[in-house]
């Protein structure tokens, strides 16, 4: 579940354009044209960028008389932040195993850390 | 560093410095540690100096082969530390992409080694196909199961 949900998020903001209004959303909120002016490209194109960023809960809108207003909800991207998590286990699990392999080295390199038997006795 | 992009963690290990620069350095040590089972490292290519070349190639239980290309180490003093990244490749050449730099050191104490990892990485949006998204999701999974090979090799 969540990871279809990062997914989802992922392939949303791979694309310049969407990443460019999430950018101008973190200043406030703003009406859909204010948010098409600067991108070169046609309004329903534009629009179904917006769409994309709506179905994936990252951006919602309301109207407000004759315009649509829209507006960040950055509650949605708080499962991207596990990817760090998931970095942190890798390098832990990494050392755990790094760990005992040196300390396997080392214990081949010198049999003499048990205590040596006296072959006297 | 930036806690929401980077991570640290220091560890006690019970061996010497010089034993880790081997397990870092020399490629069919590497092989043994560097990636958690099922995946393998099928390939390793390690060349310890500035610019030298720093490649790893890993490939999962059914065959598929993760190869992110050649990065490159960036300071290496031998038995201390060693860093390296994956947006450049050998010869410090930019690859115009990376996702991580790593610093790692080894500092001498009386019960082995102080071991010091920190990666920095760039931000998640910079990365993430689906595919990458699958393979650190098998990471994940494969690292719990690793903690407990690894336990019980210590046994």
């Amino acid at each position: 579940m969540a990871n279809q949900r990062i997914n989802l998020i992922f392939a949303t903001l791979a694309d310049p354009t969407r990443r460019a209004v999430i950018e101008r959303l973190a200043g406030g909120p703003a009406p859909v044209k204010d948010l098409a002016a600067p991108h070169d490209m046609a309004l329903p194109s534009f629009l179904k960028h917006l769409d994309v960023l709506e179905r994936a809960d990252l951006v919602t809108s309301q109207k407000v008389g004759r315009q649509r207003i829209c507006a960040l909800h950055p509650a949605a991207l708080e499962p991207v932040e596990h990817w760090l998590s998931r970095q942190r286990r890798i390098w832990e699990a990494r050392t755990d195993r790094l760990a005992a392999m040196a300390e396997a080295l080392e214990e081949q390199a010198q049999p003499g850390n048990t205590p040596r038997k006296d072959p006297r006795r | 560093m930036n806690p929401d992009l980077d991570l640290e963690l220091t560890r006690i290990i019970q061996a010497r410095p010089a034993t880790l620069w081997r397990c870092w350095t020399e490629p069919e040590l590497l092989k043994q540690w560097f990636c958690p089972a099922p995946w393998r490292v099928k390939e390793a290519t390690l060349d310890p100096r500035p610019g030298g070349i720093f490649h790893c190639v890993m490939q999962g239980p059914d065959g598929t082969v993760m190869d992110e290309g050649a990065g490159c180490f960036l300071a290496v003093e031998p038995e201390r530390s060693l860093s390296f990244t994956d947006a450049m490749g050998p010869g410090h050449r930019p690859r115009g992409k990376g996702f991580m730099t790593a610093f790692i050191s080894f500092e001498p104490v009386e019960a082995g080694t102080r071991y010091h990892a920190l990666a920095k990485h760039a931000s998640p949006e910079d990365r993430k196909s689906h595919e990458e998204m699958g393979f650190f999701d098998g990471w994940g999974t494969a690292a719990e199961q690793l903690e407990q090979l690894a336990k019980s090799l210590e046994n």
